[in-house]
């Protein structure tokens, strides 16, 4: 081995850093890269049935075309009866594509469900506009593309995809769990959080659960685009966060509420909201909410591809959504 | 924010540690873009772990660093790679004796080497760590630390070959070790 060589190479690398200097912010940025990814990874985890969820109650209650009384336990049931009818009949017939326009405190996000197929997209905000591979803002222009997860087609099937377009980098998993049979799990309820829909076979009964159990209750009218909607209050619900989420935020608990509006004409979803407050432990609470605007679509060939996450050609693949 | 503390806390250990740190992610790059974006993902790692990091933080740090750098973390295009050897291939203006730029064109070199073995080059050359320090922060066994430095200075010394000879013998390198 040459000695010459070691030396020299020790001497050229104290030159090469001579004069490098870290640049400011590092932990600032470091901590915006953490929220991105863990906001990234949660929705990855709930936005399988957050937004059908939210659909599923709307449409079930929009379908009864007047406010359910929230104590007849009669006439919820002939309302349910009425409604799940409804919403099999319409969502048979009109087989229509999920879009979803979301706006709110984590800034803005699109989403498309078609049957099995989902698509979850975040975009740079306003205040931010493009983002560098670090994550950082560059405020060169242009609200860009910043992740997207939900369901890519690869080999033929459908698997699990979560993109990461500032540093060209993508992974693969299995395919999301479906709609719970449930809406007044606990599990469904704090989906209703979540910012992204995921399409699901079983509308009615999910429909049928929420409207049993009282997971929700209609709360008024609201005047949307000259619609007269529905307005549907879901029940709050409070939870403690897991050991690891909670020391992740340094906070206890979480408590999900949402609301939503139908077309009474359609038996569609035209807005869907979300609030969701962290508390309790040592860190200042945290608030965010979430605005969905909600179309329906033709099933065509083209908004059915919509709803598929694409891994642009030359992303490398990560083993997994922390890795990217 | 939730994790107000832990920025806070990071910030302060930046203040003392950052430039360091940065040069050490600079040479593991070879740029110092590609440095600042190493660092950049290593210390999102430590503030995700740090409400549960019980041990030196620095350490972890470097620790992830060298591993995400030994993993081949940003494959670098090809494009690229031809970029960095033809800026190796120039002679930097500022200094002309044969021997600087002869030092200036390893670390250049050292780019182009894989990445295990570079990482390895610099915990050994840069860090000044033993051949068992390196495999406790790699989690390797000592005999693939070995493998890999070996292979590494074997590497770069061929890579070196392609430099121009005068320059070389003017920096009493060729023949020697050969």
């Amino acid at each position: 081995m040459s000695t010459e060589i070691e030396e020299l190479l020790q001497d050229g690398m104290e030159r090469f850093t001579t004069g490098v200097h870290a640049p400011a912010g590092l932990a600032a940025v470091a901590a915006r890269l953490r929220r991105r990814r863990r906001r990234a990874i949660q929705a990855a985890a709930v936005c399988g049935t957050a937004a059908v969820t939210a659909a599923a109650v709307l449409i079930a209650i929009a379908a009864g075309g007047t406010a359910a009384p929230a104590g007849g336990q009669t006439a919820q049931a002939h309302t349910v009866a009425y409604v799940v009818s409804r919403v099999k009949d319409a969502l048979a017939t009109e087989n229509l594509v999920y879009y979803g326009k979301t706006t709110g405190t984590d800034g803005p996000s699109a989403s498309w469900a078609y049957g099995q197929r989902w698509r979850w997209e975040e975009f740079t905000g306003a205040g931010c506009r493009n983002v560098t591979s670090t994550g950082e803002c560059t405020h060169r222009g242009g609200s860009v593309r910043s992740l997207a997860t939900g369901t890519a087609r690869i080999g033929g099937k459908l698997t699990g995809a979560y993109v990461t377009y500032y540093n060209r980098e993508y992974s693969l998993s299995p395919i999301t769990a479906p709609l719970p049979t449930s809406a007044c799990s606990r599990t469904a309820r704090l989906e209703m959080g979540g910012p992204a829909p995921t399409p699901g076979d079983h509308w009615s009964d999910f429909i049928n659960a929420t409207l049993a159990c009282g997971a929700a209750s209609v709360t008024g009218h609201v005047w949307i685009d000259g619609v007269q909607t529905i307005q549907i209050t879901g029940k709050p619900i409070t939870v403690a966060l897991p050991p690891g989420e909670a020391r992740a935020v340094r906070e206890k608990r979480t408590r999900v509420g949402w609301t939503l509006y139908v077309d009474p004409t359609t038996y569609l979803p035209v807005r869907i909201t979300a609030t969701n407050t962290t508390f309790g432990g040592p860190a200042a609470t945290t608030y965010s909410s979430l605005v969905t605007n909600v179309q329906w679509l033709k099933p065509t060939a083209a908004n059915q591809a919509r709803a598929l996450v694409r891994i642009p050609p030359g992303y490398h693949r990560a083993s997994h959504p922390w890795d990217q | 924010m939730a994790n107000d503390r832990a920025v806070a806390e990071l910030e302060s250990f930046l203040a003392e540690r950052a430039d360091q740190l940065m040069r050490t992610a600079v040479l593991l790059t070879g740029s110092r873009e590609a440095g600042q974006d190493l660092l950049q993902t290593g210390l999102e790692r430590l503030l995700r772990h740090w409400p549960a990091l019980t041990g030196d933080p620095e350490a972890y740090l470097r620790r992830t660093l060298y591993n995400l750098a030994a993993d081949g973390y940003r494959q670098r295009s090809r494009l690229r790679r031809k970029l960095l050897l033809l800026r190796a291939e120039t002679p930097p203006p500022a200094d002309t004796l044969a021997s600087v730029d002869l030092r200036d064109a390893l670390v250049r070199l050292l780019v182009q080497l894989p990445p295990r073995q570079r990482a390895v080059l610099v915990l050994r050359y840069w860090e000044q760590l033993t051949e068992a320090e390196i495999a406790a922060v790699l989690g390797w066994p000592e005999g693939t630390v070995k493998s890999a430095a070996s292979r590494g200075l074997r590497r770069l010394r061929g890579l070196a070959d392609s430099w121009p000879q005068t320059e070389l013998h003017e920096a009493g390198l060729r023949g020697s070790g050969r």
